[in-house]
């Protein structure tokens, strides 16, 4: 029992790190929370075991790393669009096709301005 | 990417002979498209929506532009420049152009709808990536728009004088097929947003569902009770959470 706890706390633990560096952070928050409270049993197991192994201890170290990347990331981290260039060259390129493209179709419906 | 392209398709169909006095000439909408997974929210890319005139020597029309680009983040990633556009009736909002240019990692993908809306024909050439250019001469049904009509269609309609539960069904025309979908409207709720507390008209999207105002319903935007009725949130089901799109800015309204 003691040693399904410590697995499971170290895959979730290895889980949120991994995804506190990638651009879906926030969701770190789950595997987090469950590699806590899997660690918290393992230890609470082991303590009553008389030997608390070191690897509980690694989990609770990478667990603190994830959350702390990710409360960083959420707090400090602004989002924005970037390299938009070639987004806006193609609007105009497609405004400009458009226009040569109207100018041969029959528009009577349109009341002319 | 599919969860963008998910969000902006509304499929509906929607006669619309209503006229616009809602959608001004240089309006620009934008909002941030987020996944939301058991209420955590992870924002991935930003949506515009913009208006502005189209001039040729018979007429002007009004443009409406809809691009979505992914977020710095994640460009690294799964980077989306996407451009939706339609050239429109500035009254009514009938169609005559309609362009959409995705380019959403190594997917490219073009087509270009040319529309006669008194033969109800419509010429279509599609563009991708590595293929020979494809066209298409299709038939479609009276009312049937692209989907950048259709969605600032929805703004035409009074739901001022609507009941709660009604109904309306729309067609769309998407990649040479002509959608079918319906809208059910549940009535006003007020909601906070980023451009204040608005009252809304709330809006179920779906096709044909059932069982829609007991809650089992999906997809959900909610549009300003106002005269510019702009869609401020949308809220639509994915497999695992939800997508959601929140208005960030507005400017140049026409009320």
């Amino acid at each position: 029992m003691k040693q399904l706890f410590i697995i499971l706390g170290l895959i979730s633990a290895i889980f949120a790190t991994i995804l506190s560096v990638l651009p879906l952070s926030n969701l770190a928050i789950f595997p987090a929370a469950a590699a806590l409270v899997f660690g918290l049993i393992a230890f609470y197991l082991s303590k009553k075991a008389g030997y608390v192994k070191k690897i509980i201890q690694f989990t609770f170290l990478l667990t603190i790393i994830s959350l702390s990347i990710t409360i960083y990331k959420a707090v400090f981290t602004t989002v924005e669009v970037a390299n938009t260039e070639d987004l806006i060259i193609k609007e105009e390129e497609s405004k400009q096709e458009a226009l040569e493209e109207l100018e041969g179709l029959d528009l009577e419906d349109i009341n002319i301005e | 990417m599919k969860l963008i392209t998910f969000i902006i398709v509304l499929l509906i169909t929607i006669s619309f002979n209503a006229q616009n006095t809602a959608i001004g000439k240089a309006e620009k909408l934008v909002f941030t498209a987020s996944y939301n997974m058991s209420g955590v929210l992870n924002n991935i890319a930003e949506v515009t929506m913009e208006t502005s005139e189209a001039k040729t020597s018979k007429a002007t029309l009004l443009r409406l532009k809809c691009t979505a680009a992914t977020y710095s983040k994640w460009d690294g990633f799964f980077k989306i420049r996407d451009l939706y556009e339609s050239y429109v009736n500035p009254s009514n909002l009938t169609p005559y152009l309609h362009n959409r240019d995705v380019n959403e990692g190594s997917y490219d993908k073009a087509m270009k709808y040319t529309f006669d809306p008194k033969t109800n024909k419509v010429k279509s050439v599609q563009t991708k990536k590595n293929k020979p250019t494809e066209n298409r001469n299709l038939t479609i049904h009276a009312g049937t728009k692209d989907i950048v009509s259709t969605i600032y269609s929805l703004r035409l309609i009074d739901f001022k004088n609507m009941a709660v539960g009604t109904k309306k069904s729309f067609t769309i025309l998407f990649d040479w097929e002509e959608m079918k979908g319906q809208f059910t409207y549940l009535g006003k709720e007020t909601i906070n947003t980023a451009i204040g507390k608005k009252e809304c008209y709330k809006l179920a999207i779906g096709s044909n569902q059932p069982d829609v105002l007991k809650g089992t319903n999906s997809n959900f935007l909610w549009l300003t009770a106002d005269g510019n009725k702009i869609p401020v949130y949308g809220k639509f089901k994915i497999p695992v959470g939800n997508g959601e799109l929140k208005i960030k800015s507005v400017a140049g309204l026409k009320n």
